[in-house]
């Protein structure tokens, strides 16, 4: 799924041709690829940005695209709850970035560690590239600090909250756990990332639990007071197929101690655990924070809800996790959304045009077992100028219909930012 | 792909500033359906419907439908609303006008074979192949995914899809008439014919 054969690779090295020579050859210092025409960089390859960077070659082929992004795969947050319980493989959520370089994108697989908007400059370690409009899809970050005794083991407690090598690592201490064993699961505060998605983390695992390892327990810490997302649907699959499941709201945690594997909520009581799954609170990803997008919170990006411009930098774009305002939920399909619509208004603005009135709208499953999910969908329209929501419609309940709906969105979804099949 | 490519270098040939696939009417507005309904409409997955080629009457009445709730879809009705409060002409004309191309589901050649012996009852309005009927709003079935074929069927035989339309009335005696394992081979055999 990730190889590069030489067919793929001469495609790539033409597609960019007259546009930038791609990352390996650059100098690191000064400017590391000079603009020649109208050129957007977008920071981050997520759902966000990876759409965003596809829908601009999309919407003005001569605009020059550069995406920067650390990593050379992208591993889908969604979907990643089912490599916990073992239903899926991380190799089944991992794609390249080859179908963004068959539209010129450049793809440079290097971290922005700067931005300055005065000067239209992202900087890159020693080097900067030069832009005419930014993109950033920043994602999130965690709030190490808010949990005592996190920072310190923050490679060893894991939050598997960005799907990866901590995905692979988590099931791999829910497979050996010994049947009798505590897995602690904690939900951060809102806002974070997915918000049914710690509760779609419970039902996988205590799934896998009670179907592997029965004598077993799942106790879930929420620091909010109810289920945050398809409460009711959760509730009724909790009470009707987990007992194995121990739910407790309004139980922040606040301390951590994996030296006698306890954790320590808000209230003062302590539990004991086997495998421990800490999701942090979060806020906007570093470079955001770094470069003031932030507001007054100094955790999310306050943003147009037509062109996504920043409401604290001109020019600079902001999409995704990261932004606050819109009422809609920090979802992939939210980000994808966000991705399209930015990169038409983008191009809309630098070609002296008025950007079109564009809104969001949001799909989003859940699974509850191997082969059941359920679902939420918002759609919105744009009303002065801000996105209002139209309607929210839940599934009746859980079935394998909707599981089989899921995995068509998922399929659908994954190609329209990764540009790997047609029809793009 | 081959098709944007040469696109793409015709117009930088070209120095045009601005014409993009995204130009044509409609074609924002339809960014919020790609992402389940595929670029253009062609969608890649099994269960999600391909719009690109769509009777208008027919995406019309599928969208008024949806967004009333007579075609219960918790899924579809909040975009279906979305859809009319952004243009259900323009939409409908955005994707009638783009090209079909078959699903890339490949589906099991002995189904299909079965499922085209078993085709004859259902040629009575779609066609030989399958091909429908625009002056009677009777969609076309060739090439769609096996998936959505399959589904609809049990929707239409349970009496799920718009329960009480008059028109879907002689569809629906039909397909209780019709074994479960049928129904596979004749999705199987549509989403084959080219």
């Amino acid at each position: 799924m990730v190889t590069l054969t030489r067919r793929d690779f001469l495609r790539t090295s033409t597609t960019g041709l007259g546009l930038l020579a791609a990352g390996c050859a650059a100098p690191m210092t000064g400017d590391i690829a000079p603009k020649t025409g109208r050129r957007v960089v977008v920071i981050g390859g997520g759902w966000g940005g990876a759409s965003a960077a596809k829908y601009l070659r999309l919407s003005d082929p001569s605009i020059d695209v550069v995406l920067l992004e650390p990593n050379e795969n992208f591993v889908s947050c969604p979907f990643s709850n089912l490599v916990l319980s073992g239903v899926r493989t991380i190799g089944s959520i991992t794609f390249d970035y080859r179908g963004l370089r068959r539209h010129g994108v450049n793809v440079m697989h290097r971290e922005a560690t700067a931005i300055e908007p005065d000067t239209k400059r992202v900087r890159i370690g020693e080097g900067y590239l030069q832009y005419d409009r930014l993109i950033v899809s920043p994602g999130v970050e965690f709030q190490w600090e808010q949990v005592e005794g996190l920072a310190q083991h923050k490679d060893t407690v894991l939050h598997a909250w960005k799907a990866g090598p901590q995905t692979v690592e988590l099931a791999r201490q829910l497979q050996s756990m010994p049947d009798g064993g505590v897995f602690v699961l904690t939900v951060p505060p809102v806002a974070y990332r997915c918000p049914p998605g710690p509760y779609e983390r419970a039902c996988m695992v205590a799934w896998y639990l009670k179907t592997r390892k029965p004598k077993s327990k799942l106790i879930v810490l929420d620091a909010n007071q109810n289920v945050v997302s398809k409460t009711a649907l959760f509730r009724g699959v909790w009470s009707k197929d987990y007992p194995n499941l121990d739910y407790r709201p309004s139980s922040k945690v606040v301390k951590v101690d994996p030296g006698v594997r306890e954790v320590q909520t808000e209230i003062g009581d302590k539990v004991k655990y086997d495998v421990l799954n800490l999701i942090p609170p979060q806020r906007a990803g570093t470079i955001a924070v770094q470069a003031d997008l932030v507001g007054a919170d100094k955790r999310w990006c306050e943003v147009n809800h037509v062109t996504y411009e920043s409401a604290k930098a001109k020019g600079v774009h902001v999409i995704g996790d990261a932004t606050t305002g819109l009422p809609v939920p920090k979802s992939g399909n939210i980000a994808n959304n966000m991705g399209k619509i930015s990169a038409v208004a983008v191009a809309a603005l630098l070609n002296g045009k008025e950007p079109p009135q564009l809104p969001p709208g949001n799909t989003c499953y859940s699974w509850v077992n191997d082969r059941e999910a359920i679902a939420v969908v918002n759609s919105y329209r744009i009303d002065g100028g801000k996105v209002v929501q139209i309607e929210q419609k839940l599934t009746p309940g859980p079935s394998a219909q909707y599981g089989q709906h899921a995995v068509g969105w998922a399929t659908s979804i994954w190609n329209d930012m990764l540009a790997f099949g047609r029809g793009d | 792909m081959s098709v944007i490519l040469g696109l793409l270098v015709v117009l930088i040939a070209a120095g045009s500033a601005f014409a993009g696939p995204l130009d044509a009417p409609g074609a924002t507005k339809a960014l919020t359906c790609s992402a389940c309904h595929g670029m253009n409409g062609l969608s890649v997955s099994n269960t999600m419907p391909i719009l690109a080629g769509i009777l208008p009457a027919y995406f019309k009445k599928a969208i008024e439908d949806y967004a009333t709730g007579k075609r219960p879809s918790p899924e579809m009705e909040p975009y279906a609303k979305a859809v009319k409060v952004l243009g259900i002409d323009e939409l409908a004309g955005y994707f009638a006008a783009q090209k079909k191309e078959p699903t890339l589901i490949r589906a099991d050649a002995a189904a299909a074979a079965r499922g085209k012996a078993a085709a004859a009852q259902c040629a009575v309005c779609h066609g030989p192949d399958g091909r429908g009927d625009p002056a009677k709003v009777i969609p076309d079935l060739r090439g769609q995914p096996p998936g959505y074929l399959r589904s609809q069927m049990a929707l239409f035989k349970t009496d799920k899809r718009s329960p009480g339309d008059p028109a879907l009335k002689a569809v629906k005696a039909l397909m209780t008439t019709i074994p479960d394992p049928t129904l596979d081979d004749l999705a199987a055999y549509f989403s084959s014919v080219r």
